[in-house]
């Protein structure tokens, strides 16, 4: 037993190891690093709802990404599918004039109807002409990265016409701040409930069930009288929706508008967060949290540290290979007692 | 069409497709091995900051292109180590690396240079007198710089120790019937981790070739997919040395095509010209992809019954 | 009881029947002394102890599980043995890799083949080669041993075909040539005619038979009786990992090798004689085509009724496991029709699988493994795997875990199922009695339709005969079975008719007491 308790101790300080030999090469002190880091975030309201602000896409999304992943579908394209939800979003605001109570969740579902949208065509390819889904969702994702550079310097760009950004969303479509010091908005709930509801859905439903069972075996599926394809689409659907939604939320709480690059790094973190979730809807909340804390302790970091901000990425890079090994050792020892 | 505009998009199209393409030759044989890995994009990365770092401080590009490789290599092997050692999933391991390499790459270009360096040794097109006076063969197949020459040469050499060596036979054992191959004494795991490491030094090549023989420049994330275009390529290739480079030059074409449409077509937004490769990497996947031969062993790591 | 090809025995040397009746007088070619082996939870092999000589045909005669697998992986340094020697021509053999045993003159033919599908012939042969050789593939070289290997065994070889293409049989030549081709002096084939057709096996036992004119010793690891007494000089019986018995097959009879294998006694299943009802499946000309265009099913119709099991039987490959995925709805047939009556209004045309566990199908799949459970998961989920349709664990859409937790622990109970609660991970049961959960769960609502592919493959005596009797109780209470099966015992032992499927086609069914081993043998082997 000590033995492995020894292993993952040791692969622990090597996460924490591995960065702060990056800092020392950047030239400075490791300890002051964490300190600025944990302190800002953790110890700050500022940082704090900083870390809860990032945490809310993150969860949205990483839910996304861990209903594909149950089902065995590596979707990567996380990022693609909030922009898709974004631009629809947005697109279809002003329509959303008017509609008191309903413009808002009107307007959320059109997010999850965009990003869904981009779900259901990597579902479509898959089924029907077994092309991989990595490669085809993160093609993807450079093909919305595209979509929205022109929106906003084209069909949906602000009337004045200069910069290349949206017009602002209708004031009845914006998420309200839960505290007026702060960033931190309405979203936080939307994010929250979908993580119960999913955590539900997923570990009660037949659905839910049917999903584990393809992720596992399509052959087993097969047998059990479920159809893989039709859970495939339906998987992709749902993913690529939370996706959508996670656009939508994020544009009604933080930005109000389209702009270039406001969804850059969530769809690789989300993927980061769902895995060390274990893929399940009721922990991503918490993880979300923790790669909020590399985001914007990061953020800190380059501010008064001027430490570049791509640490942050090295930070999460280890971590995941930290959280591989760790569970590579469980198993290994698993198999031998 | 002009001859002119023909042999400058002839030549512009292979000259950047190599980038992907020695990337898409390095992950052919790993993947002919039995290991996929996706975080190729990241090792390109590194390998354009590497090659760059090095053309710098050694004033000569071929620094660059060392330095590049050896560091391709070492974030190869580690990630051998998760995949094959720690029989980590590959998918996930390989986005690790992606994640990485998009870090490493940023950061140590922050603290090294700063900024787009001015000017980099580089590698230049080659002048072979008579025989790039030719008209439009030419510039296209004799202007090229030197590693795209070797690049061909490396695909040919790839093909022929694939088809006729002992090496070739491993590998291709391991990556269909690793069992097998097992049986008859092949070391798997070694095979496997070797070219692994092929393919990432050759990831880091690309890369190199991207900073130090394309763009002659560094901006961070510069790589913008083509790692996984050159995945891609592979599926599109059908895993064949020649193949995945005619399909690397096909994506290069669709990129010197997408700038010039953009001056002759001038109504379309120039964003729907950016997505031409990628559009038609996923179009090359879904025609492909029923047919592909793949190696029946893909993605799934092996663990020798010898001694247990 | 005089074995059968005594006529093959005129070809081996007087001097290798010599050193087989001599025995101890020379020194044999390979010896096994005291060889033990365990793995987590059994001694696979417990102190074997045989000897071959030089021109032998040897038989290793068990059941599945007796420890010929191990024993012979220990013989082609797969696995190394926890205590014992292997002597090879007097000297203690290395036997640490495959590469060690094919240079101490092991040469292994297994039952998978280790061939590479995609792979020339050519290739194959090169992956075989013992010696590193140099950095090329020396065609030429292959080309001209495997040549010379196949003149004198008389086969045909072409070198650059796929060996995905070939045959079954031509594919175990391919992978003897490959095994004969570092000249070892031993050869050791495993289970070599589970795939092969009659008129084959006779091909490959007159190989052997060359072979052992040569000197080569040979060891034919079966659990047919009929191939050891055909083939074999000597005899070894292992039952349990241990040699229950050994000697000259001239002077053994048949009934002393079975009982050597199967041991105690085991009660015969008691079988009252049943009359059929109405017809719960007919299908009518079915046809299913390969994806090289040949025929997998050429035709076939035949009816099923409830209150009685009709078996069906055929060579390996000849289409019966793919005529039951089209009947189970796990794969659609390409012409023909199958109707269904089962509760409720009758279904026609080929179903999903979905439609026909709703109305009552019950599938034992012939991969367990692969098909019929997840391991990872607890019994309980397994339990409820097959519950999604027809929805009766999962209405409207939610699971109702409490019920299949509850119904999986009284299945624990009633078919005696070793396993600490409903919750363990399927992985963790043995596979007698994963299959005997497949069974509780497959027969739980007792389904007017049972369709059982191989049930009692791999298992143990014990397990056996409680699967059949739970088949036949299944048919008492009025369901129809189809019993896939390649074991003729288990057709007499439980079905009412009887048919055969040889290339496609279908031979009967016929009431069991109507027709003969020898005729359902010789409907086997009909014409390809």
């Amino acid at each position: 037993m000590s033995g492995l308790a020894l292993r993952q101790g040791a692969i622990l300080a090597l996460a924490l190891l591995v960065p702060s030999l990056f800092v020392m090469l950047a030239g400075k002190d490791p300890v002051a690093t964490w300190g600025v880091l944990l302190g800002y975030t953790l110890g700050s309201w500022d940082g704090f709802s900083d870390v809860l602000v990032r945490a809310i896409p993150l969860t949205l999304l990483g839910l996304g990404v861990a209903v594909a992943f149950r089902g065995g579908i590596f979707n990567i394209g996380g990022e693609g599918q909030l922009i898709a939800g974004a631009v629809l979003a947005v697109a279809a605001s002003p329509l959303l004039q008017g509609l008191g109570w309903f413009a808002l969740p009107l307007y959320l579902l059109a997010g999850m109807l965009g990003g869904a949208a981009a779900g259901g065509v990597v579902g479509w390819l898959r089924t029907r002409y077994s092309a991989n889904e990595i490669i085809v969702t993160i093609l993807m994702n450079y093909v919305f990265l595209q979509l929205l550079t022109w929106v906003i310097r084209g069909p949906l760009q602000e009337p004045m016409g200069f910069l290349p950004r949206s017009f602002v969303i209708g004031d009845g479509l914006k998420l309200g701040l839960l505290d007026a010091g702060s960033r931190l908005h309405a979203g936080l709930f939307v994010a929250v409930a979908a993580a119960v509801v999913l955590q539900v859905f997923l570990t009660r439903s037949a659905f839910g069930f049917g999903l584990d069972v393809i992720g596992r075996s399509a052959e087993v599926a097969r047998y059990a009288g479920i159809r893989p394809a039709r859970l495939v689409v339906l998987g992709l659907l749902l993913s690529g929706a939370l996706g959508g939604l996670a656009g939508a939320v994020e544009i009604a709480g933080v930005f109000h508008r389209l702009e270039d690059n406001f969804a850059a790094g969530l769809g690789l973190s989300a993927i980061a967060v769902a895995l060390m979730a274990g893929l399940r809807p009721a922990l991503i909340p918490f993880t979300a949290i923790l790669f909020g804390i590399f985001h914007v302790g990061s953020g800190a970091l380059q501010r008064q540290l001027s430490l570049p901000f791509p640490l942050v990425w090295i930070v999460q890079g280890v971590v995941i290979l930290a959280f591989l090994a760790a569970r590579a050792v469980q198993a290994q020892h698993g198999r031998r007692t | 069409m002009e001859l002119a505009l023909l042999t400058g998009l002839l030549a512009a199209g292979l000259r950047l497709s190599m980038s992907i393409g020695i990337a898409a030759l390095g992950e052919a044989v790993a993947q002919r091995s039995g290991t996929i890995n996706v975080g190729i994009e990241g090792i390109m990365l590194v390998g354009a900051f590497l090659a760059a770092y090095g053309a710098l401080t050694t004033g000569s590009p071929w620094g660059g292109l060392a330095l590049a490789v050896l560091g391709g290599m070492v974030l190869a092997g580690i990630q051998a180590w998760f995949t094959i050692v720690l029989r980590t999933d590959q998918i996930v391991t390989g986005i690790a690396f992606v994640i990485l390499g998009l870090g490493l790459s940023g950061f140590l270009f922050r603290i090294s240079m700063g900024g787009a360096p001015s000017s980099l040794p580089a590698f230049r097109p080659l002048d072979l007198g008579p025989l790039t006076a030719l008209p439009l063969v030419g510039p296209v197949l004799f202007g090229q710089n030197i590693l795209f020459y070797l690049a061909l040469v490396a695909a040919f050499g790839i093909w022929f120790v694939m088809k006729r060596t002992r090496l070739g036979l491993a590998i291709r054992a391991c990556g269909e019937n690793p069992a097998a191959a097992d049986a008859a004494g092949i070391r798997v795991n070694r095979v496997r981790a070797g070219c692994t490491v092929f393919g990432g030094a050759m990831a880091a090549l690309g890369g190199a070739y991207l900073a130090i023989a394309q763009i002659n420049s560094f901006v961070e994330d510069m790589v913008v997919g083509r790692g996984f275009l050159a995945i891609a390529c592979v599926v599109f290739g059908r895993w064949h040395p020649i193949g995945v480079l005619l399909a690397a030059i096909t994506f290069g074409l669709a990129e010197a095509a997408q700038i010039r449409l953009q001056t002759w077509v001038p109504g379309v937004p120039y964003q729907f010209f950016l997505m031409l490769p990628y559009v038609l990497g996923i179009a090359a996947l879904a025609a492909m992809a029923r047919s592909a031969a793949l190696p029946k062993a893909l993605g799934r790591p092996f663990q020798s019954h010898r001694r247990r | 009881m005089i074995c059968r090809p005594c006529a093959s025995r005129g070809l081996r040397s007087p001097d290798a029947a010599a050193n087989a009746r001599a025995g101890q007088l020379s020194t044999p070619l390979l010896a096994v002394d005291g060889v033990s082996r365990r793995f987590p939870g059994v001694l696979a092999n417990d102190e074997v102890s045989l000897t071959l000589q030089r021109g032998e045909v040897l038989g290793l005669l068990g059941e599945n599980g007796a420890g010929k697998s191990t024993l012979m992986n220990i013989l082609a340094g797969i696995v190394s043995p926890d205590a014992g020697e292997i002597r090879v021509d007097g000297r203690v053999a290395d036997l640490r890799t495959p590469r060690h045993a094919a240079a101490a003159g092991i040469g292994m033919v297994h039952q998978h083949f280790t061939l590479i599908g995609a792979m020339s012939v050519c290739d194959n042969l090169a992956l075989g080669e013992r010696r590193v050789g140099g950095f090329l593939v020396d065609r030429g070289a292959i080309a001209r041993r495997a040549a010379a290997l196949a003149r004198e065994l008389r086969i045909e070889l072409d070198l650059d075909a796929q060996v995905d293409a070939l045959s079954v049989g031509q594919q175990q030549q391919v992978e003897i040539v490959k095994a004969l081709s570092g000249d070892p002096a031993i050869l050791i084939l495993d289970e070599p005619t589970a795939v092969l057709a009659p008129e084959e096996r006779a091909g490959l036992f007159d190989l052997l038979a060359r072979l052992a004119a040569k000197g080569t010793g040979v060891v034919l690891i079966s659990h047919r009786l009929e191939d050891i007494m055909a083939c074999c000089d000597r005899v070894v019986v292992l039952r349990h990992g241990r040699v229950v018995g050994s000697g000259a097959v001239a002077g053994l009879a048949r009934d002393d090798l079975i009982r050597m294998v199967i041991g105690d006694e085991i009660v015969p299943v008691e079988r009252a004689p049943a009359v059929p009802g109405e017809a719960v499946l007919s299908v009518q000309d079915l046809v299913l085509h390969r994806a090289n265009g040949t025929p997998a099913i050429d035709g076939a119709s035949f009816t099923v009724h409830r209150h009685e099991i009709v078996a069906l039987c055929g060579v390996e490959g000849n289409g019966q496991s793919e005529l039951v995925q089209i009947v189970a709805g796990m794969q659609s047939p390409d012409g023909g029709t199958i109707d269904y009556r089962l509760r409720g209004s009758p279904l026609i045309g080929p179903q999903g699988v979905a439609t026909l566990r709703q109305h009552g199908v019950a599938h034992i799949a012939e991969d367990r493994l692969r098909h019929a459970v997840l391991g990872d998961l607890s019994l309980a989920d397994n339990w409820l795997l097959t519950a999604l349709f027809p929805r009766a664990l999962a209405p409207h859409g939610w699971l109702d875990r409490a019920e299949a937790a509850r119904q999986c622990t009284a299945a624990l109970r009633q078919f005696d199922i070793k396993a600490r609660d409903a919750m363990v991970p399927l992985a963790h049961l043995s596979g007698g009695n994963q299959q005997k959960l497949v069974l509780a769960r497959e027969l739980h609502d007792e389904p007017p339709l049972v369709i059982a592919a191989h049930p009692t493959r791999g298992l143990d005596a014990r397990t056996i005969a409680f699967v059949q009797g739970q088949l036949l109780q299944a048919r008492d209470r009025g369901a129809g079975v189809l019993l896939l099966t390649a074991d003729l015992d288990e057709v007499w032992a439980l079905a009412d008719r009887v048919m055969v499927m040889s290339a496609g086609r279908l031979h009967g069914p016929v009431p069991v007491g109507s027709t003969s081993r020898h005729q359902v043998g010789h409907w086997m082997t009909g014409p390809r």
